[in-house]
């Protein structure tokens, strides 16, 4: 089944972020924990970890989009 | 609090030692401190066209890194001191508590800095130091320059303040801000050896906490160093994609040149100029690696001795 991997919050005033960097093709098989994708956001580039596995179906942003928090940013075909 | 000691200079060195301490030692706070020779630093999203001289600075000699946080570019020479506080994440992005304790240790030393916007420290509305930030696996990555007794004259005269807008592209975008140094501030001068020391005193209390590299750990630094921030991939190939186009002359000649670049290679290459073999041009240009050096060949097999001329107007 399919499952959506949203942007976090990653501090309480945040509106949003840059995602600056895949880790993850589409393709790749993904474990929970496991590096996935990267942003910036007030001089901070945060690297964000999956937090389910599953094969990276689909990323849904390119890298130098503006992502809100709470949006979807990447599909997992989990088993 | 524990510190290690980078004995050297070399910018790349330094900046996969200060990686390898990130990503290594994972269970206690570590402070660095760590100088460089003259070198541009851009941040890990950055596109070095538009953010550095890449050119100019080729030509000085100046070589061009990519770090690991985000923010922008900042100049290093051996008058700047580099700190990195390296602690476990401790909730979400917050300045005011990773400088606090750098304030502090600079007031008691007698500097009279205060945070300044929300990532800088300076002094009255001049900035001695920019910082930035890496958060991973749970660890925090805080590191800003200080700068001591830096050549102000060369940062201005390699910055990009007036450079050509001719590079559309995304990418963290660099503030150009007034800055001062920390020394001419200093109620009683020192050198920066003793301002290091006295920061480190400040900062690492505990004799306990200097700590040495094992020769295997610097072997992996070396490799780190060779494999990442010695790598056109990293520097180069990180930038974000982007549109160029600039109007000119060329050899007394209308010139005008376009070109696109994904992943550091160009495509999409267009040169009008009566001076030159367009067609040519856009044969080298197109699949070329973005860089001084292979666009300096370039420009040798389309223009001779006029090549210079021709780097200018194309990177």
């Amino acid at each position: 089944m399919e499952k959506e991997l949203a942007m976090p919050k990653l501090r309480p005033e945040m509106t949003s972020g840059v995602l600056c960097a895949w880790l993850k093709e589409e393709g790749d098989q993904v474990e929970a924990g496991e590096p996935l994708y990267e942003v910036e956001t007030d001089k901070v580039v945060n690297q964000i970890e999956a937090t389910a596995s599953g094969v990276l179906k689909k990323q849904l942003w390119e890298e130098g989009d503006q992502v809100v928090p709470g949006a979807p940013v990447a599909i997992l075909e989990t088993e | 609090m524990i510190t290690f000691d980078s004995h050297s200079t070399d910018p790349y060195y330094n900046l996969a030692f200060e990686e390898y301490i990130f990503t290594h030692f994972r269970q206690e706070d570590v402070f660095l401190l760590w100088r460089s020779a003259p070198c541009m630093v851009v941040g890990s999203y950055q596109n070095i066209c538009r953010e550095v001289r890449p050119v100019k600075l080729w030509r000085q000699g100046v070589p061009v890194l990519r770090r690991i946080s985000g923010g922008g570019a900042v100049y290093h020479d051996l008058g700047n001191l580099n700190y990195s506080c390296i602690t476990t994440q401790d909730g979400g992005v917050d300045y005011g508590k990773s400088l606090a304790p750098i304030l502090e240790a600079l007031n008691a030393i007698g500097v009279p800095a205060r945070q300044n916007r929300t990532s800088d420290i300076a002094i009255g509305e001049e900035k001695i130091s920019g910082s930035a930030q890496r958060s991973a696996g749970g660890r925090l990555l805080h590191h800003g320059t200080l700068l001591f007794d830096s050549d102000l004259t060369a940062l201005e005269d390699i910055s990009v303040r007036g450079k050509n807008d001719c590079v559309q592209t995304k990418g963290t975008q660099s503030a150009i801000c007034a800055v001062t140094n920390i020394r001419p501030h200093l109620a009683e001068d020192m050198t920066i050896e003793t301002f290091r020391q006295r920061l480190l005193d400040h900062m690492v209390p505990d004799p306990g906490g200097r700590r040495e590299l094992t020769p295997d750990q610097r072997e992996e630094i070396f490799r780190l160093r060779d494999e990442k921030y010695y790598s056109w991939e990293w520097t180069w190939g990180r930038t974000p994609a982007f549109t160029y186009e600039k109007h000119g002359v060329f050899s007394g000649a209308p010139f005008h040149a376009a070109y696109a670049a994904k992943h550091g290679i160009v495509s999409d290459a267009a040169i009008d100029c009566p001076a030159l073999d367009a067609a040519q041009a856009v044969r080298l240009l197109n699949g070329a690696r973005l860089g001084p050096e292979s666009f300096a060949g370039i420009c040798e097999a389309l223009a001779g001795e006029r090549s210079p001329e021709l780097l200018e107007l194309l990177l």
